[in-house]
């Protein structure tokens, strides 16, 4: 195990390597001019050369990417184009918000999820099981937007219940529990697309197990069904949600930019967005980044855990 | 007599009134400008305003210039106003009760300019003197070229000397004569005056001196307070910003752009704030603005996007009242005179006319910007200019929609005419009659329209001006791409640059409006090689007109370029679209919303109560 850990994180940093070096190359491949993308209508030629000069884009391109490198080592990323601040600064602000809203809403599809797959296991090719199915793939094929603007119609338009959005004056975890009433629809929004796929994996998943004859062996034992159902197929067939929830930490990480713009919630999603726009490069470099060893983390932490939980896994490694 | 003391009565009448209304806004302080008043006025209260997609993210007035963030100005207006205070009423005129001087003089052939300052103080009761101008003067002096408000050839490298007789009194002798009118609204109405006595330091620990009379000074204090102004995080804390002159004080600033305003108490001017608080409060996008407005919260003051326009009967049943205002500045659609095909098209005059009467803009003012759009008659906009707006302007401009004579103009040199299909060069030569320089045999008049996506009333506009452009065979090919990549990959397509590449990736472009300052001229826009003319228009003409409205006293020289502009065609004009916006309708002094000071003066701003 101990073999399989070193040398499962010596390929993930080298997939770090390659995506900076990658992303970097790719983000300077950018046709135009940065300095008039953030400088704007005007952008004297003085201008640009102050700006070049300033941020080193005047540069050649290795030595650019030495500044890059060293600036990731130092742990700020560089300075953000447009907003003045280290790249360090503006992720710092908005990676704990993300994480914690994105976080809560993962959480709460796995509760609804996991058991509603296992619900739908249980009576597949019942008519009960088709119209689960149906519900949740009809919410999963609607947009995030579409969903998003018609709560708030229902909610918060119509009925003034819930917080359309959240306040501007959010700047930290706690600011978004200050007012409850505007976390409940981004988290149902980012949630329905989770519980379709995390319910739908559990049913498959489950539907396979129940066919098992370790299944049958304790039917025959004579367990009762809500102890086969706990201990032994709900332990089986959740192991491939394991890795879905390690291939969804990129996520949390990168936001979800569509729920950030319609709920008033700046976070990492739209930092990248916006930056990509305006030609942002350290922010775009330093999310990319971030995103990335999200990626890495994820999958070594699901390959991790598969094996903790799975012993066939862990001796066969 | 029997009328005699009918006015009486009447005039008696009036004062009573007149009386009444003062004692009522005697409660609430001296209240300038703004909506009439609708109930009692109220002393205090906090208003929350809207800021939409964007916050600002530098404190120090003079921003550096690899700061293009418009909302800093938002920001700072409020605390350090300029010397000369823009807008009065929302009209582009001076304000003289706000601005900071008493007396405004130019003398030796407009080459001089004698201020006055008034006997203002600072808020920690520091009076405003000339020293204070003398500091903003030596910073600039030595650091232009790091300032983002720089225009070439202006202040300050167009002073050769600033003197101060006395503490009140500022002399600032010109390199040439200047047009008053030009000078005061374009660069006095720019700058701000700032505390000698308290910034100029160059660390945070260090004293105060008088480091802005050297070189070397004056860069250490521009460096110090440009590092103090974009440290976000303290904003609000940090003493150097404690010291301000304008009504307002920062009392919050967080990372996410929400901050909040407290009354100055110690503000000399007029207009002293009757509200407690002022909130700005940031918004990801519209949509969520929206939202929040429809759903009935605080929200009291917040723009209105075009697609939104519908919404207003509903947000009017929420309780608020819709403004809007013209913005100073003219849309247009931009012609590349240096594309290597389509600059020769461009460069005929005629084909620009034909163009020019096939965009209806009455239409699109209705269609795509639901009526809140000026016309776009020529250079300047008609419906915030008064003053500026010449007969020609004011009659609808030189080529109103007509489609007859679009064709008329094509046929007659020498094009055959397809509406509703694409035009081709059928007599190419030089002659009057015919297509004209550079222009081949079977040349088909065809343009790619670049534009700038995200505004849905843009969009509409781009598709009435491709549709309508085709009744004259004109055939336009629609091409989005967001504004900082069409920006970034447009350059400025002027003899200087030509031919950098970037010139000949594009042949017609829209990307929104030019704006202006409070005197609409055209420098810096249309002469020959401006920074500002993206398209590359040149005539010796336009220059000596410009020209006489910069530099000359002709009261008459700005019609002449007015309408020379309007008729020439050095881009295609557009109707520009208004803000508007929708407050609470207990909200007074609102309106009108004043475009030069980033629309909102809440120092006249107060709550009513309903009379009973």
């Amino acid at each position: 195990m101990t073999w399989f850990l070193i040398r499962r994180i010596g390929q993930s940093a080298a997939v770090v390597v390659g995506v900076m070096i990658l992303t970097f190359i790719l983000v300077h491949m950018e046709p135009g001019s940065t300095a008039r993308a953030v400088l704007g209508l005007k952008a004297t030629p003085a201008r640009v050369a102050i700006f070049n000069n300033t941020y080193g884009l005047n540069r050649p391109l290795v030595v650019q990417f030495w500044l890059y490198c060293d600036h990731v080592l130092h742990g700020d990323f560089g300075i953000s184009y447009s907003a003045g601040q280290p790249v360090s600064t503006l992720i710092a602000q908005r990676l704990p918000r993300d994480a914690v809203l994105i976080g809560i809403s993962t959480v709460l599809a796995l509760i609804i999820g996991i058991p509603m797959g296992l619900y739908q296991a249980i009576h597949h090719g019942t008519l009960r099981d088709d119209i689960v199915a149906g519900t949740w793939f009809t919410l999963y094929s609607a947009p995030d937007f579409m969903e998003a603007l018609l709560l708030i119609a229902i909610f918060s338009v119509h009925f003034h219940w819930l917080q359309p959005s959240f306040p501007g004056g959010i700047t930290s975890v706690g600011g978004l529990f200050a007012d409850p009433s505007a976390l409940v629809l981004p988290v149902v929004v980012l949630s329905i697309n989770s519980v379709a796929g995390f319910s739908q994996y559990m049913r498959s998943s489950a539907i396979e197990e129940l066919a098992q004859d370790y299944m049958r062996t304790a039917r025959a034992k004579g367990l009762g069904e809500r102890l086969i159902l706990t201990r032994h197929l709900l332990r089986n067939a959740v192991l491939p949600i394991i890795t879905i929830l390690g291939l969804s930490l990129p996520n949390i990480v990168a936001g979800a930019v569509i729920a950030e713009a319609i709920f008033n919630f700046p976070g990492m999603g739209l930092l990248f967005w916006q930056s990509a726009l305006s030609h942002d490069f350290p922010v775009m470099l330093g999310a990319t980044l971030i995103i990335g060893v999200a990626t890495v983390l994820g999958n070594l932490a699901a390959d991790v855990a598969y094996g903790v939980l799975d012993p066939r896994i862990r001796h066969a490694v | 007599m029997h009328t005699t003391r009918k006015l009486v009565v009447m005039a008696a009448g009036l004062a009573l009134t007149t009386l009444v209304a003062a004692c009522a806004a005697g409660n609430a302080g001296k209240i300038g400008g703004g909506s009439a008043v609708k109930g009692q006025a109220i002393k205090g209260g906090t208003v929350t305003v809207a800021e939409v997609a964007g916050s600002p993210n530098d404190i120090f007035p003079l921003l550096p210039s690899t700061n293009s963030n418009g909302f800093n100005g938002d920001l700072t207006l409020g605390l350090w106003p300029w010397l000369a205070y823009s807008g009065d009423g929302g009209k582009s005129i001076v304000n003289p009760q706000e601005s900071l001087f008493s007396k405004l003089t130019y003398s030796d052939n407009d080459k001089v300019i004698t201020i006055a300052l008034k006997p203002w103080n600072w808020s920690d009761g520091v009076p405003i003197t000339s020293r204070d101008f003398t500091f903003v003067y030596n910073l600039l002096k030595w650091n232009y070229n790091d300032w983002f408000g720089y225009v070439q050839g202006l202040f300050p490298v167009d002073v050769s000397k600033v003197s101060t007789p006395n503490a009140h009194t500022v002399v600032i002798d010109l390199t040439r004569s200047y047009n008053p009118t030009f000078y005061t609204d374009n660069v006095l109405a720019e700058i701000p005056l700032l505390p000698q006595h308290a910034w100029d330091k160059t660390s945070a620990s260090g004293k105060v001196s008088n480091y802005d009379e050297t070189q070397a000074g004056a860069k250490a204090v521009w460096n110090f307070l440009q590092a103090q102004g974009s440290d976000m995080a303290t904003f609000a804390t940090n003493p150097l910003w404690k010291v301000v002159d304008g009504p307002w004080k920062l009392a919050q600033f967080l990372s996410s752009g929400y901050y909040a305003w407290v009354p100055n108490k110690n503000y000399s001017g007029p207009d002293k704030p009757v509200l407690s608080k002022v909130i700005w409060t940031p918004f990801t996008d519209d949509t969520a603005e929206m939202d929040t407005l429809r759903s009935g919260t605080s929200l009291d003051v917040a723009s209105v996007p075009l697609n939104d326009i519908r919404q207003i009967p509903a947000l009017k049943a929420e309780g608020y009242s819709v403004a809007q205002v013209p913005l100073p500045g003219v849309a247009e659609i931009l012609p590349n005179f240096y594309a290597p095909v389509a600059g020769l098209l461009l460069r005929q005059l005629y084909i620009r006319q034909a163009m020019e009467y096939l965009i209806n803009r009455e239409q699109i003012v209705k269609k795509a910007f639901a009526g809140y759009a000026d016309p776009g008659n020529g250079p300047v906009p008609v419906q915030y200019g008064q003053q500026w707006d010449s007969p020609l302007e004011k009659a609808g401009g030189p080529y109103k929609y007509n489609p007859a004579k679009a064709i008329a103009l094509l046929k007659a040199h020498g094009w055959k005419v397809v509406p509703g299909g694409t035009d081709t060069c059928a007599k190419p030569g030089k002659a009057a009659d015919e297509c004209g320089t550079g222009i081949t045999a079977g040349e088909p008049l065809t343009f790619t329209l670049l534009f700038a996506t995200g505004t849905e009333s843009y969009n509409e506009q781009n598709a009435a001006f491709q549709s309508t452009e085709s009744l004259g065979g004109i055939h336009i090919a629609l091409k989005g791409e967001p504004f900082n990549t069409l920006v970034s990959t447009t350059g400025t397509c002027n003899g200087q640059s030509h031919p950098a590449a970037t010139c000949d990736d594009w042949q017609l472009e829209q990307y929104g409006y030019n704006e202006y300052l409070m005197d609409p001229s055209g420098a810096g826009q249309f002469n020959t090689d401006a920074n500002g003319n993206y398209g590359g228009y040149s005539s010796p003409e336009m220059n000596k007109l410009i020209d006489a409205t910069e530099y000359g006293s002709s009261n008459s020289a700005f019609f002449a370029y007015e309408d020379y502009a309007a008729e020439q065609l050095p881009l295609l004009w557009l109707p520009n679209e208004s803000d508007v916006f929708v407050y609470k309708s207990n909200l007074a002094g609102v309106t009108p919303l004043n475009p030069f000071t980033g629309l909102y003066n809440p120092e006249v701003w107060y709550y009513t109560k309903p009379a009973s």
